[in-house]
């Protein structure tokens, strides 16, 4: 007779009943921003990035048996203050979603912030997609006058919750999942 | 009130929290619906409710620390509260596990159901199939397209905008492109007049043309994710041109295979979520039954405990009643089994306070009694000894103890023949007593006289058996009193009657007979012949010292016969003993010696001249025991008897002593052993020393003469 619960479910429920684990961290998987920049010009603060996604094996796998993965890549521009915690200027964000497409045999990279949608016949291309911001319009100049500690954040966040619901426990205990990027910290220039 | 207004928050709370419990559960049930709009909460639920199972596990926990803690203290009602609790986990838990155990096997069951090789098969198939239903139609527009662009190799450039119209018209595309070897548009036509740009070729088809050499054709979503069939052909030429065709894919064949594509990709999502689906409902469900579970231990406790709470405060109570604590009363919680249990026990234990003070009371007044009848004996002048059955002494009276001159302590549980043993003086008495005690079946009554602390006593003795209701011997009890002075007042009244009478009656004729004999001889003497004369003379003088004599006898009686102690003063006996003495030294051929401690203290209290008249009496017997030579000893000394100081005078002489037969009767008025005597001296003495509280008897230890032994109260200055 096959025993249904398994250990794997007495663990997890183990380690529910044990919460908060301590953070999951999990280099080998986590995106990094290679590269940002905050260029003025003209009257805008244009960014550009080099981002670098990783897909550990079970994200892999979910992608290529069509679970929609989403990213979002969140921009900041703070000024530090003293003894407070630092002003925010400007905030925006990019969300990303990546679908493999069976029937075309495609990965379909979909920028939900404009709708823009690309279609892409290998993961590398539809990484390169996302990968590479170039030129986009954080905010104008109106009115902003950058100390010289002012910083551009960034922070490749992957969307756990947007994941089926079935596989969300997993995500939030399972090193596999933790695709995300620390912030970065990158000083401006004018 | 307040204990009720504490119970109702109690209840609320418990009340709340399940419902609290219950919400969450079915948040996290809703949460799992996909289309539910709680699924993006689907995580923190799952968090809300494992850190709720943490709280009830720790309240679980928290209660059985509690029991175990009373369960060690063997408090009341923790074993029955453990014993219930056990059960209701034990029924609890069983039905639990086996619906958890097959609602999992039917879960994992249902689960694995959904997919099987059959359907994978035909999902693959069908994607398959649609593939090359597609791949068919691109084939055949790139070899269409690839024929298309055949003809405009040699087609003059100003003429290319018409002709790609042409053709576009001609192959049924909805846009047609011309670009340049690096991908400059050349020329466009499409069906749709509002497209301004066409759809340009990402920069991996370009590098695909340029490293592969070969023609491109792909299906590829266009615009609004109208799917469409793009071929890039390049024609051959001066300067190499490409030539993009849109087809469009017809919508029927575009509906099914994006319907085959969803089913395929829902299906392959479904089956790769298939062990996250299996682990990720059993979580939920062990979750829903360990939070179940855990809040009915927990409510379990509660009610326990509730249901207990009353049989705790009887247990408690009852402890109370047995220590003695009558006065336990409980609160009536409720008005069930267990309140009618509270109240019975409330109206039991009010009898058996009101019992227990009534028979306090009771005991309190058979102890007022007791301690009043204690007090009329001990102040009773007569002693009251009660005995056991084995005739050992169970209790005695103050006057007992007076009588005796023994300490209490002495006396309770002893013998009255041990109590000889230990006391000699009152070992007569004691043995007497105990000899009438054994042998009498029925109230008797006796006189008995010993030598006391205070001389010779004389007790009168009642004695009665004691018997149980059964009939049984249970002891006796023996009542006596020293009536040693009423003896004595009675004889000193009787004596002084007979002096009184003797005095009337006997020696008022004595003088007329005197004088009238005298008288006879007086008037007759002349008359009489000398030979009567003679007689005569003979008998007047008989009868005068025959009256003399008698005279002399009642006059002794009335000395007997009055009271001896007239004044009561501190006598320094040496000192009296010396002053008696020096009138007898002139005595020749009898020696005198005086034996006593200087400085002794041996004073006596007492009437000088009747101990005076006592040592005379004493003295003068003696001498008329030695008649010519002999020796008169007298020793003083202090003596103690049963705590009493008593001066001991012991007159000693070494004449031929006192018959054994006499002993007895030596102090009783008219016993002498002289020829002269008129048997009153040895009464007098000890009559005088009797009424100083003394006593005298003959010392029968002395082998040689005759020896006296006097004893008087020491006086204490």
């Amino acid at each position: 007779m096959r025993v249904f619960v398994n250990y794997k479910t007495l663990w997890m429920l183990a380690w529910l009943v044990c919460w908060p684990p301590l953070p999951v961290r999990a280099e080998c998987c986590a995106a990094q921003v290679k590269m940002a920049q905050l260029v003025r010009e003209g009257p805008n603060y244009l960014l550009s990035a080099d981002i670098d996604y990783q897909f550990s094996e079970k994200a892999l796998a979910a992608l290529q048996n069509g679970v929609p993965l989403f990213w979002e890549l969140q921009i900041k521009i703070q000024q530090p203050r003293e003894l407070l915690w630092s002003k925010t200027l400007a905030e925006t964000s990019i969300r990303y979603r990546l679908q493999y497409h069976a029937l075309l045999n495609m990965y379909r990279v979909k920028n939900e912030s404009n709708g823009d949608v690309q279609n892409v016949s290998s993961l590398a291309a539809a990484l390169d997609l996302m990968s590479t911001l170039r030129n986009f319009h954080i905010l104008d100049n109106a009115g902003f006058a950058p100390a010289p500690a002012t910083v551009l954040a960034l922070k490749v966040d992957f969307d756990r919750n947007a994941l089926p619901l079935p596989l969300r426990p997993l995500a939030y205990l399972s090193k596999q999942w933790y695709l995300s990027s620390d912030w970065t910290l990158w000083p401006l220039k004018n | 009130m307040a204990l009720k207004k504490l119970k109702l928050s109690g209840n609320l709370s418990v009340f709340i929290l399940s419902g609290l419990i219950l919400l969450s559960l079915q948040l996290m049930s809703s949460a799992t619906q996909e289309s539910s709009q709680l699924g993006e909460m689907y995580s923190w639920l799952l968090l809300m409710n494992a850190i709720g199972s943490v709280v009830l596990l720790w309240l679980v926990g928290a209660n059985i620390y509690t029991l175990t803690k009373q369960l060690k203290k063997r408090e009341a009602g923790s074993r029955l509260t453990t014993r219930m609790v056990s059960l209701f986990v034990v029924l609890a838990l069983a039905p639990a596990a086996i619906v958890f155990y097959f609602s999992m096997q039917f879960l994992h069951q249902g689960i694995d159901s959904w997919f099987n090789v059959e359907i994978d098969r035909a999902m693959e198939d069908s994607l398959e199939l649609s593939q090359a239903s597609l791949d068919q139609r691109m084939r055949w527009h790139l070899k269409q397209t690839q024929q298309l662009a055949s003809t405009l190799e040699f087609s003059p450039t100003n003429l290319l905008a018409p002709e790609i119209e042409n053709l576009r018209e001609l192959a049924g595309a909805s846009e047609m492109t011309l670009f340049s070897q690096p991908g400059t548009i050349i020329v466009s036509s499409s069906n749709n007049p509002s497209d301004i740009l066409p759809s340009l070729p990402d920069e991996h088809i370009w590098i695909q043309l340029r490293q592969q050499h070969t023609d491109y054709v792909a299906l590829s979503p266009v615009r609004d994710d109208e799917l469409m069939i793009r071929v890039i052909v390049k024609i051959n030429g001066q300067e190499p041109l490409y030539l993009q065709a849109l087809y469009p894919v017809p919508v029927r064949i575009a509906d099914l295979a994006d319907s085959v594509e969803f089913a395929f990709v829902r299906y392959q999502e479904m089956s790769f979520l298939r062990h996250s689906l299996k682990l990720s409902f059993s979580l939920a469900l062990s979750l829903v039954l360990l939070m179940s579970l855990l809040a009915a231990i927990w409510v379990a406790f509660i009610s326990i405990r509730h249901i207990i709470a009353p049989v705790k405060a009887l247990v408690k109570g009852t402890q109370a009643v047995a220590s003695g604590r009558y006065d336990q009363q409980l609160p009536v919680t409720a008005q069930d089994d267990l309140g009618f249990l509270v109240e019975s026990f409330n109206e039991m234990t009010q009898r058996i306070a009101r019992a227990s003070y009534e028979s306090r009371m009771a005991g309190f007044e058979v102890e007022n009694q007791r301690a009043y009848l204690e007090t009329i004996l001990a102040n009773l002048t007569a002693g009251v000894i009660s005995f056991d059955t084995v005739f050992k002494i169970r209790t005695a009276n103050q006057a007992a103890y007076r009588i005796f001159r023994i300490q209490v302590n002495q006396c309770i549980g002893y013998t009255l023949l041990e109590l000889a043993k230990n006391v000699v003086e009152l070992a007569e008495p004691l043995k007497s007593m105990q000899r009438f005690l054994e042998l009498s079946d029925d109230i008797w009554e006796q006189r008995i006289a010993f030598l006391g602390p205070n001389g010779r006593q004389e007790l009168l003795c009642r004695g009665t058996p004691l018997f149980a209701q059964d009939g049984a011997r249970a002891g006796a009890v023996v009542v006596f009193d020293d009536v040693t002075d009423l003896i004595q007042a009675q004889k000193n009244a009787a004596w002084g009657e007979v002096a009184r009478r003797l005095a009337h009656e006997i020696k008022n004729p004595l003088t007329p007979i005197q004088l009238s004999a005298e008288r006879l001889q007086h008037k007759l003497a002349d008359k009489l012949s000398e030979a009567d004369a003679a007689i005569l003379k003979r008998s007047t003088i008989t009868i005068v010292q025959q009256v003399e004599a008698m005279k002399e006898m009642v006059d002794d009686f009335s000395e007997y016969a009055k009271p001896s102690k007239k004044q009561t003063v501190a006598i320094d006996l040496p000192v009296l003993v010396q002053e008696v003495l020096a009138l007898y030294v002139l005595k020749s051929g009898v020696k005198f010696k005086a034996n006593y401690e200087a400085g002794g203290g041996l004073l006596v209290t007492g009437d000088p001249v009747s101990i005076r008249q006592v040592l005379h009496n004493l003295i003068k017997n003696a001498l008329e025991a030695i008649e010519t030579q002999g020796l008169i000893e007298i020793n003083l000394h202090r003596v103690q008897k049963n705590d009493t100081d008593f001066i001991e005078i012991a007159l000693y002489d070494d004449g031929p002593g006192i018959k054994d037969g006499q002993i007895e009767k030596i102090f009783e008025p008219y016993v002498t052993t002289k020829a002269k005597g008129t048997g009153l001296g040895l009464a007098i003495v000890k009559k005088i020393i009797e009424e100083h509280g003394g006593a005298i008897w003959v010392d029968t230890q002395r082998k040689v003469g005759a020896g006296f032994i006097i004893q008087l109260p020491a006086c204490n200055v």
